[in-house]
């Protein structure tokens, strides 16, 4: 059993996109628990992943196709789990904000807090104000994910923040922030509760907002 | 040497005499609102008309007294030529591409008129109303989107980097050579209309792509762009590309414009003497957030330190407060 998942995890850490369907297929046949798999093989693997970006071993394109080989994995063993076997940790909006079409980072985070248990909501880029707020109200989530990129739309993740607290919805939700301009001093100034700098720290911190 | 605009930036963009006081150059776009208000021109028009674009980018040397001029405040004008649905956006959002028409990564085709598509156009009529105006005065700056930005407009950002991270690598290779030729032209074709220098941004971006993908992909393709378009190159590549300098001389640019990240003592001792550097003002905590004090001191360090031409690290957010701009002028009229 720990063969075949460490085989699952290597596949993930490589990048093997072609070979993951066949070798979560074997693990399911195998009867090894798909909870294990999940976090035995291709969690584990996305940790490494995680590590090695951090230490600018790899970069986003290798990150990336780790992150949609994982995804794979995830797609086949999810039909599996019944809600009981992974209760959600928590549902976690994410968008990137107005004027910025970005969005490989948040992207790859969205994959990330997928596999760690979070059940994640997708607003997808150039999120306007109107719409967030609405999704907010709609789901009230226990946490907003807010990315950007370009240096040009800063101003409109402090508006975000800013105008959400207005309008009260921060009462039950935690506001995480993230993206290549974005520093912690940044997301501090703008009243955020929390920055990643990468896709890693950013479960982390879902995490930790979640109390855990 | 006389101290004006052209001949300070002229100078420091080939390391040679150094006048009276640093100049003072923006490779990336300095328009805000209170300059738009300022000029009474605002966006898409000075994205889309050649008089726009123009006094618009006038008005960063007349009003705030930067010693260059650039007209060209979005990336997406090379893209528009080669068929990407753009979105040339309002007063508060810059444009961008929503299409993309090698997601398939079949053959591209840089059309016969490229440079006659109205967004090219634009920008040559722009520098060529430039050069009538402050020719010889100021330095007029054109500015290009190498083949690997364009490869993120003709494929889409995560799917060209995808291919690098599952090693499509001939696919990768075959996309950046084939729209080299358009960076070439439309370089080229700038320098024709006016420009006294070309910005090149293409964004091998630090903390994206690693320092071997761009050796590895990009870095060939850079010494033969360089070897090509004659006129003088700015490279611009946001990030942290500390881990990267050095490839960036060796590529044979005249001078790296850089954000930030990387500290300007660092980038003057690695390639100070290779080529000259532009930069590298904080954006979203300086010029953006921070008082015209905090400009002030981020300015003299990058003098300090050596760093040739001072200005924003990249294109400033729209709500930028104007005084923080012209803060970046009067530090640097301290002199040396």
């Amino acid at each position: 059993m720990s063969k075949l998942l460490s085989t699952i995890k290597e596949a993930v850490v490589n990048r093997k996109r072609k070979e993951i369907e066949g070798l979560v297929g074997e693990a399911i046949e195998a009867g090894i628990d798909p909870t294990t798999i999940i976090n035995k093989g291709l969690i584990e693997a996305m940790d490494v992943v995680g590590e090695q970006f951090s230490a600018s071993d790899i970069f986003v394109p290798e990150m990336l196709a780790s992150a949609l080989t994982m995804k794979m994995g995830l797609e086949k063993v999810k039909p599996l789990l019944t809600s009981a076997d992974q209760p959600s940790r928590g549902t976690v909006l994410m968008g990137t904000v107005k004027g910025d079409m970005h969005d490989i980072g948040k992207n790859i985070v969205n994959m990330m807090l997928e596999g760690a248990g979070f059940t994640v909501v997708d607003l997808g880029v150039d999120l306007t104000l109107e719409k967030l707020m609405e999704e907010i109200e709609r789901l009230k989530p226990d946490l907003l994910g807010l990315s950007a990129l370009l240096t040009t739309v800063i101003p409109e993740m402090e508006r975000a923040v800013r105008e959400i607290g207005e309008k009260g919805l921060r009462k039950n939700m935690k506001i995480m922030v993230g993206g290549a301009p974005i520093s912690k001093t940044f997301a501090e100034k703008i009243g955020a509760d929390g920055h990643g700098a990468d896709a890693a720290e950013a479960v982390a911190l879902a995490k930790r907002l979640m109390g855990e | 040497m006389k101290s004006t605009s052209y001949n300070l930036i002229m100078s420091a963009l080939y390391k040679g005499m150094k006048g009276e006081r640093p100049p003072v150059g923006n490779p990336t776009s300095i328009i805000c609102h209170g300059l738009m208000d300022l000029c009474g021109i605002s966006f898409p028009e000075a994205h889309l008309e050649p008089q726009a674009m123009a006094e618009l980018a006038l008005a960063g040397h007349e009003i705030l007294g930067f010693d260059t001029v650039m007209p060209e405040y979005s990336v997406d004008q090379e893209a528009a030529a080669l068929g990407c649905k753009v979105d040339w956006g309002d007063r508060n959002r810059m444009p961008d591409s929503r299409h993309f028409p090698y997601e398939d990564f079949s053959d591209v085709k840089i059309p016969d008129d490229f440079l006659e598509k109205p967004s090219i156009r634009v920008v040559l009529d722009a520098l060529s109303i430039l050069r009538r105006h402050v020719g010889g005065k100021a330095a007029i700056i054109g500015k290009v989107m190498g083949p690997w930005t364009l490869s993120y407009h003709m494929a889409g950002t995560q799917n060209f980097l995808l291919q690098i991270g599952i090693e499509e690598k001939e696919k990768v290779h075959r996309m950046i050579r084939q729209l080299m030729p358009a960076t070439v032209a439309s370089a080229r074709a700038q320098f024709q209309a006016g420009a006294d220098i070309v910005v090149l941004a293409d964004h091998a971006t630090g903390n994206l792509v690693s320092p071997r993908h761009y050796e590895e992909f990009l870095l060939p393709i850079h010494r033969e762009l360089t070897s090509t378009i004659e006129g003088p190159l700015i490279l611009h590549v946001c990030g942290n590309c500390t881990d990267r300098l050095e490839m960036f001389a060796d590529a044979g640019f005249d001078a790296y414009h850089f954000e930030w990240q990387v500290d300007a003592k660092t980038a003057v001792e690695k390639i100070g003497h290779r080529m000259c550097l532009v930069g590298n003002v904080n954006n979203p905590e300086v010029l953006y957030q921070g008082t015209p004090e905090d400009v002030y001191k981020q300015v003299r360090y990058a003098i300090e330190a050596g760093v040739d031409i001072i200005g924003p690290e990249c294109a400033i957010p729209l709500a930028t407060p104007i005084e923080n701009l012209r803060a970046i002028v009067s530090a640097a009229h301290e002199g040396y």
